[in-house]
Formats: C-alpha cells, structure tokens, sequence
C-alpha cells in the first residue's frame, strides 16, 4: 500500500501545518457575507467599480461594531456539537449561519447493511435523551413495512414507556433551559426525576440510558410486578414537582424576562419553517402526531394537545410543562386499562422467539437462530413512512425494502434537524445573550440533527 | 467468513460488491393493504390525485400505493409548479421531508421523494420523481417551501443531486472538501481512505488517512506504545 499523502489544498499554502477543512470554513464565511445583503449596498456597489463608494465605506460601520463570532462547536451552551457562525453589530445577531455535521455518523448508510433488528440500538444514539421514543419509531415503521400485528400489552408498555421517555427528555430540557438562563440549581432539581426514570427504565429494560428495550413484533421483557409499582410512584410524585417548578418559574422576574418575547416565530412563519413538535405548536399549530396519525392506542386514551399562541420562548416553556402533564395522564391511563396477555407477536418470521422457548425446544432455537440472521423480510418494493411524534417533534422513518433481511434505503426525517434548520432564522435579529435561551428553548439534540 | 457485511468479499482488496440489485416489482394488489393494521387514514389522497391529473395531465406519470399509503410520480421538470399548486390551491402548507434514494438501476438510477402535509384537511402526500445519472439537475422547491433549503442540501451532500436556483448549494453534513457522496451505493460502507483526513493518533505522527486500517488491510496506528513481548519467558 503506497504511502498517503497529506492534503493538498489548492490555493492554500499550509506549509507543515495542517489546519481543517479551508474550503468548508471559506464557504460558510462566504455565505455569511452574501446573506441576504442589502439592497443599498448591491446598488451603490453596482455603480462603481464594485466596491462601495468611500464615503459610504465609512458610514457602513464607522464604530468597528461589526464582528464575526463563532459560538461552538465545543460550547455547553450549544447543548452538543452546534456551530453557529452569527455576525455581529454590537451586541446584536444581523446574520447567522449555522454549521452542523461534527457528529455525523451515517447511520442512513449503515442501516442498510443491518437487518431490520440489528439496526434498533443505532436508533438509540440518535436522539439520546429519550432513547425509548426512538426504538418504538424503529419498530413501528419496520412493522408498518412487514404488516406486522402488536399484541395489545406490547402496545400498552410501549405507550407507557415513550410518555416516560418524553418526560425525562422535556425534564432535561428544563433543567439546561434553567441553567442557560443563570439558575443552576433547577438543573440539579429536574435530574433527580430523571434519575428516577432512570431507575424505572433500569427495572423494565434492564439499561438506564441506551434501553433497546423495544422489539419489532413487540418488546423485549413484559413489566415486572416492582416496575409497575415504581411507574405508579412516580406519576403520584411527578405533579408535585411540576408545581414546584412553576412556583420557582412561573413568577420568577428573571426567566420571564429572559423568555418573554425571545426568539419569537409567527404562526405562519412556523408553518413556512418547517418546525416541528412542540416548537410548532408553541406557534399555534395544533399539528401532533398523536392526534394527526394516532398510533399504538392513543386513539384510545383522552389527553389533550397543548396549543400556544405567542410563539417565543415562554410559550414553549409552558407549553412542555403542559404536555408533561399530559403525559402524566396518559401513563395513568394506560396503568388502569393495560390488559395480559403475550408482549410479542407469535410468529417466528414476526418476532423473536421467548427466552424461554429458545433454551427450551429446537424449533425456538432454530427460529431464533433464522431471526438473527435474516429476520423480518418485507415484501420487494415496499415502501412506507411511519412517524410518531417524539418529545422533540415527529421523527419519522421512511423504509424502502428490496424483498431481503436488511433495508434498502433508510430516510430518518429527524425533528432536530428540521427545528435547527429554523432556529438560523430565529437567531437573527436577537441580541447574542438570547442566543443561549433560543437554543434551550429548541431544544435540538445534535446526535438526531447529525445521523 | 471474514467478514459478515460481505460473505462473498473474500479479498478485501477487491472493490465492494452489491449484492442486491433493486427492481420494483409485485405491486401491491389492492386488498393487501387493508389489511396493514398500521396503515393509516391520512395518507389516502383520491381527490388530489384527480386535481394534480387535471391540472397537469401527463406530467402525473403514475400512482403506487402501499400499506394505504399513495405515492405520486411526476415529471421531474414539473416539480416546482406541481408543489406550488398543492401548496396554494390544495392546502398542503406544511413541508415535511424530501430525500434521496439510490435505486441502482441502469435508467432512473435516483428517485426524490417529497412528503407533504395539510394540516387543515388531515392529508399527508407523497411526490417523487425520477431521475437519471446523466442528468443529475432537479428543480429546487425552496421557492415554494422554504422548509426544504436543508434537505435539498442534505440531498445533494449524500447523493450529489444539482439543485437549480437553490440559495445556498452547500453540503450539509460533510465538509466541503470532501468529494464522494456517500449514500450512493457504489460508496463503500467504511469509506474511501483518503478522503478525508482525521488528526494524527500520536502527539507527532502523521495524519489518519484511513480510520479503519485493519479492515482495509494495513496495521491500524496505536496512541500508545504496547509493552515488548518476551517469546521465551512462557
């Protein structure tokens, strides 16, 4: 094998030193400097020689006000790997340009070389602070692909599990929102619950934090008698802390002050922007999943869809207070009326087979052997979009099949990217103190933004 | 067997090889997809299919549907009037999700989707389009949704579709000095060594041009320095 060379960037004499990426950093400057420019400017260019004329030169910025800062990738206010490139007039945001990418892993590309099955633990690393939302996605739409039927308890614990995972997630949002606006202690205060969770998805899944728990065809382990307790402990607790929240918030001169007014989007521009989830809604869009294409029972449970009006960053604080109350709700809901009955389809081109049956007979074995290794086969040319409203909006997997065990092409249409996308928008026109709080209040996930 | 993502790639020196060859076939008869207990009502869209067929005739080449989900191919060159009319006069204000998909055929190699939806009447539409290695041009709808300024560039990033008259024709994810595509399926799965160029895994040595040397076939480099092993001391 000959020996690499090291890059050769024309136009750039680098020397020994190697610096990263020059034609993705020009690139992005040079978007930022053509953004949206001035019309007066363009015109007053266009009649000279190209530049602007000298006395105008001086008028564009006579103070040095302007700047170019870049906030990120590494910044623990970005929550993640979030470069924002924003140019400056003081200390207000005239343009941003935003860079994602740092975490890019291709799981598109990978998942067409897993099966279906093999593919669901990826599925947890995307939006990694509520990994159970993300497998029930996986699952669905691989079974919505294949026309696989879920036993109704499987449906019931996956319903459960995901307002679970929602809570935790809109609780971390709460926390970092806090402490980006200055209150460090609340962070501390919405973990605990999240531990709790933790504790929860521990008993259930058997893993606190990347669970898998989920199957296609199903889940993993029915509840045990000790998880049902802790669920029920849990949303008996949870409200209080919810008031304990809002008695801290709700008056709080700061956070209101903070939020009111801040990173404010119109109804119509939300539509235009594409946003989604709870973003969307906090615009007054009342556009859920939950609602739009029920799944799992939801059709079946009564739970309403917060909806707010104003649009900035209050409205979605309240907003996912409001829907972790909801899902408070549901859990309760689905603890009274789940039914017995079998967690996984009983078919072995279905779902894998029970442990028990694995261990115990040579058909269990052989079935689970035929599940590992080829698994669920949908039929050739097949193709289907499933989405479920995740806490972070809908996350939606769209599946082609070629008639074999593993995925043609897998398209992940991921609630961050599509909130990030707008928040570039957002930004402008803010002052760079509020940046913090419109990316808290987001709350983009940079593992589902990146794939 | 070496290596389970390729059975037949018994040199790893050899050019990756596909080893499924897509061929849409078996369309779906119409009593299957009753029967999808997950299918759903919204994306069953009669009514605006027979409008975009009166509005744009031929340029609506045909209709597939699968698990109650329709599916509308259109002329590529079509595209942007064809979402600016279900946008203004059909409602479809909301747009979801564009992306490629590389079906690896000889004609028709790549196809666009476009997921589509009303929130006022409750409907979720999808476009596609088809188009061919030669011509790798495709209308930008960005004009029309301003939403799908980031997937076209994600689309053009993974598959190197040319956007026309997009605002900001950028790659999404990898860096600009990158020059695959890698969602294309000739694009190997651990990538091209090389191509991009990672920092050095020692203080002072040199570049990693190839994360994953073993599977390639050369010593991967250590960060740290493995103890001498002693043949005689067992």
């Amino acid at each position: 094998m000959a020996q690499p060379q090291k890059p050769d960037f024309p136009g750039h004499d680098l020397g020994d030193q190697f610096r990263f990426w020059p034609k993705h950093n020009e690139k992005i400057y040079e978007r930022l400097e053509s953004k949206h420019a001035w019309l007066e400017e363009k015109q007053a260019a266009a009649q000279g020689d190209g530049e602007p004329p000298v006395t105008q030169k001086s008028e564009l910025d006579p103070l040095e006000n302007e700047m170019i800062l870049n906030i990120g990738p590494q910044h623990p206010a970005t929550h993640g790997v979030l470069r924002c490139v924003v140019k400056l007039d003081g200390e207000t945001i005239e343009k941003s340009v935003l860079d994602i990418g740092y975490l890019h892993r291709g799981i598109e590309k990978l998942a067409e070389h897993k099966t279906y099955q093999e593919f669901m633990p990826y599925t947890d690393r995307m939006d990694y602070l509520s990994p159970y939302s993300n497998n029930v996605a996986w699952c669905l739409a691989v079974e919505k692909l294949a026309g696989i039927e879920v036993p109704e308890r499987a449906q019931w614990i996956r319903m459960i599990m995901s307002e679970l995972a929602r809570i935790s997630s809109h609780c971390l949002w709460l926390g970092v929102g806090m402490m980006d606006a200055g209150a460090v202690s609340g962070f501390v205060w919405t973990f605990q619950e999240r531990e709790e969770i933790y504790s929860i998805m521990d008993e259930v899944a058997g893993a606190r934090f990347t669970v898998s728990h989920s199957r296609i065809g199903g889940v993993s382990t029915d509840f045990s008698p000790r998880a049902i307790e802790m669920i029920r402990d849990f949303v008996d607790t949870f409200p209080d802390r919810i008031k304990g929240w809002e008695g801290l918030l709700n008056k709080n001169r700061i956070w209101i002050e903070r939020n009111k007014g801040v990173g404010r989007v119109t109804k119509e521009e939300a539509l235009e922007l594409g946003l989604t989830g709870p973003n969307l809604r906090g615009s007054g869009v009342p556009y859920d999943i939950r609602r739009f294409e029920p799944y799992l029972k939801y059709d079946e449970v009564d739970f309403t869809i917060p909806v707010r009006e104003e649009g900035d960053c209050l409205a979605r604080y309240f907003l996912r207070l409001d829907e972790m109350k909801q899902s408070v709700r549901i859990i309760e809901q689905c603890l009274d009326r789940m039914t017995e009955g079998p967690i996984r389809a009983d078919d072995a081109k279905e779902a894998y087979p029970s442990k028990d049956e694995v261990y115990y007979s040579m058909e269990g074995m052989i079935h689970d052997f035929m599940y590992t290794d080829v698994g669920t086969v949908p039929p050739k040319g097949a193709h289907s979009y499933h989405a479920i409203e995740s806490p972070k909006g809908e996350l939606g997997f769209y599946l082609t099949s070629d008639g074999t065990g593993r995925p043609w092409r897998v398209r992940i249409n991921a609630p961050s990217f599509t909130n990030l996308q707008a928040m570039e928008y957002m930004m402008e026109g803010s002052l760079v103190a509020d940046t913090v709080v419109i990316i808290g209040s987001i709350d983009p996930v940079m593992g589902e933004a990146d794939k | 067997m070496s290596n389970p993502d390729d059975p037949r790639a018994s040199d790893p020196q050899d050019p990756e090889e596909l080893r499924f060859h897509f061929t849409p076939s078996d369309e779906p008869k119409p009593e299957q997809e009753t029967d999808n207990p997950h299918a759903k009502a919204t994306t069953r869209v009669p009514e605006v299919i027979e409008a975009l067929r009166d509005e744009f005739g031929a340029a609506v080449l045909n209709v597939e549907r699968y698990a109650n989900e329709d599916t509308v191919y259109v002329e590529k060159r079509q595209i942007r009037p064809i979402c600016r009319f279900l946008k203004e006069d059909e409602g479809f204000t909301y747009f979801v999700d564009l992306g490629g998909i590389d079906n690896f055929t000889e004609e028709d190699r790549y196809e666009v989707f476009y997921n589509l939806v009303s929130p006022e009447r409750q409907k979720r539409i999808r476009l596609k389009i088809r188009v061919d290695e030669e011509d790798m041009r495709v209308p930008s709808v960005v004009e029309v949704y301003r939403a799908a300024n980031w997937n076209e560039r994600e689309a053009y990033d993974m598959f190197g579709f040319e956007f026309v008259d997009h605002p900001d024709p950028r790659r999404m994810y990898m860096p600009e000095d990158f020059e695959y595509h890698p969602l294309r399926k000739e694009f190997p799965q651990l990538g091209v060594p090389g191509s991009l160029p990672l920092p050095p895994q020692t203080p002072d040595g040199e570049l990693t041009m190839d994360p994953f040397a073993a599977a390639h076939g050369s010593k991967p480099v250590k960060s740290y320095e493995e103890p001498a092993t002693d043949s005689d001391s067992e």
